[in-house]
């Protein structure tokens, strides 16, 4: 019998491990947000010519991040 | 720091910078293959693993004696605590080599940051955390789509359930994720902590070097008070050397054993 | 003294979500203490609190390079 990888969160207090995996898990997803929305936002400005799209950008991958990090890691 | 000294009337004091990381041995100053002091010591530090995990499986005996408890303590840790919890019953052992020579190396490298004569954390060079970051990503990524084709494994980037207008987006999203922010923010995260910890200490025991030989008798009484955190920066220094040997090789499990899940 | 004055915009920014990130764990820490039992439910709610401080950080690091 073999157990899957990545059991769900017990309540007997024995996924240490699992939750500082977690916390970097929730890092790298906002940095990934981050960096790929605020680049496209980065080469469409310089594209068209505009200011903003950076900020823009950067707001829709960090609101992007948090839906997935709430799909993830808020709603088991 | 200089400002102040300068304006005490002191003698200027160069504070440790980057360049402070840059120990020649042989060749020149600037090529790019100049044998340098970190690289002698991660050879050094191969060759120590290697001796002591002989050592302690030279006589095994099923009551251990101290230098096989060590390991053995030592291997337990990497297999129960990481590898099976992580990885899943079934299929951990193939990884298990990995996982223990990424923790062992990482721990015996930070913690020559601080033992007496030697004191330089060789991850503090980043070429060796982007090393070890290549292999792991190698490794993550090749199992899974090894074990579930291209597109098997593209598709399983997004997690079930999510309206379907939103998945280009976070398809993406998971996509920039996997495959360039997780390798640089493990090797990055290493690097940083070692680099960062041999900066405070430099600053801490050369600033009070300086201020104990150099400056006047107000200054001296600082320059103690700088020792005296020198030292206690280098307890701190050994948690956080252990703890981030360990959260690479955790990390390095949890991405292995997330490759290879087959449901979410 | 020469440098860039991102930096220290930076650094200032990054103490708002180190005390946010403290105070959202002593709280998960605080519960669980009293209660073991529900550490399961609290558990998402404190990775979620995390997330959110965690982005304005990481907001202003990347901020501070591209301005």
């Amino acid at each position: 019998m073999s157990t899957p990888a990545r059991k769900p969160p017990s309540d007997d207090g024995r996924d240490g491990p699992l939750e500082e995996a977690r916390a970097w898990g929730i890092t790298s997803y906002l940095l990934a947000g981050l960096l790929t929305f605020g680049g496209i936002g980065l080469l469409l400005d310089r594209w068209l010519g505009t200011t903003w799209l950076v900020l823009v950008g950067l707001l829709v991958g960090v609101g992007l991040a948090f839906y997935l990090i709430w799909f993830r890691y808020g709603t088991r | 720091m200089s400002p102040l000294v300068l304006a005490a009337g002191g003698e200027g004091f160069t504070p440790p910078g980057p360049e402070d990381f840059w120990w020649p041995i042989v060749g020149s100053n600037t090529s790019n293959w100049t044998l340098t002091r970190p690289a002698v010591m991660v050879l050094l530090s191969v060759v120590l693993i290697g001796w002591f995990f002989l050592a302690a499986t030279k006589r095994r005996s099923l009551v251990p004696g101290k230098l096989q408890f060590v390991g053995e303590g030592i291997y337990g840790f990497i297999r129960e605590g990481i590898g099976r919890d992580l990885i899943g019953s079934k299929d951990f052992r193939r990884f298990l080599p990995l996982l223990f020579t990424q923790f062992t190396l990482i721990l015996v490298n930070n913690v020559f940051g601080i033992i007496p004569f030697v004191q330089f954390p060789t991850m503090s060079r980043i070429g060796f955390p982007i090393g070890l970051t290549i292999i792991t990503y190698l490794v993550f990524h090749a199992v899974g789509l090894r074990k579930k084709g291209v597109v098997g494994y593209l598709k399983d980037l997004v997690p079930p359930g999510l309206p379907s207008w939103i998945v280009p987006f976070i398809f993406l999203l998971e996509f920039v994720d996997k495959f360039i922010t997780r390798p640089i923010t493990l090797s990055l995260r290493l690097f940083a902590n070692m680099f960062a910890g041999h900066l405070l200490l430099l600053v801490f025991i050369l600033g009070a070097e300086h201020m104990i030989l150099d400056l006047g008798p107000g200054f001296k009484v600082v320059g103690l008070l700088s020792a005296v955190l020198a030292v206690v920066m280098t307890f701190f220094e050994l948690l956080v050397e252990v703890l981030q040997a360990y959260i690479f090789t955790l990390l390095t499990a949890l991405y292995i054993g997330g490759a290879l899940a087959e449901e979410h | 003294m020469t440098g860039n004055l991102n930096l220290v915009g930076y650094g200032l920014s990054a103490i708002g979500p180190g005390v946010g990130i403290g105070l959202i764990f002593a709280a998960y820490i605080n519960g669980v203490a009293r209660q073991p039992e529900a550490r399961g439910m609290l558990q998402p709610i404190a990775f979620l609190g995390f997330a959110l401080a965690e982005a304005l950080a990481l907001f202003g690091l990347v901020l501070a390079f591209v301005l």
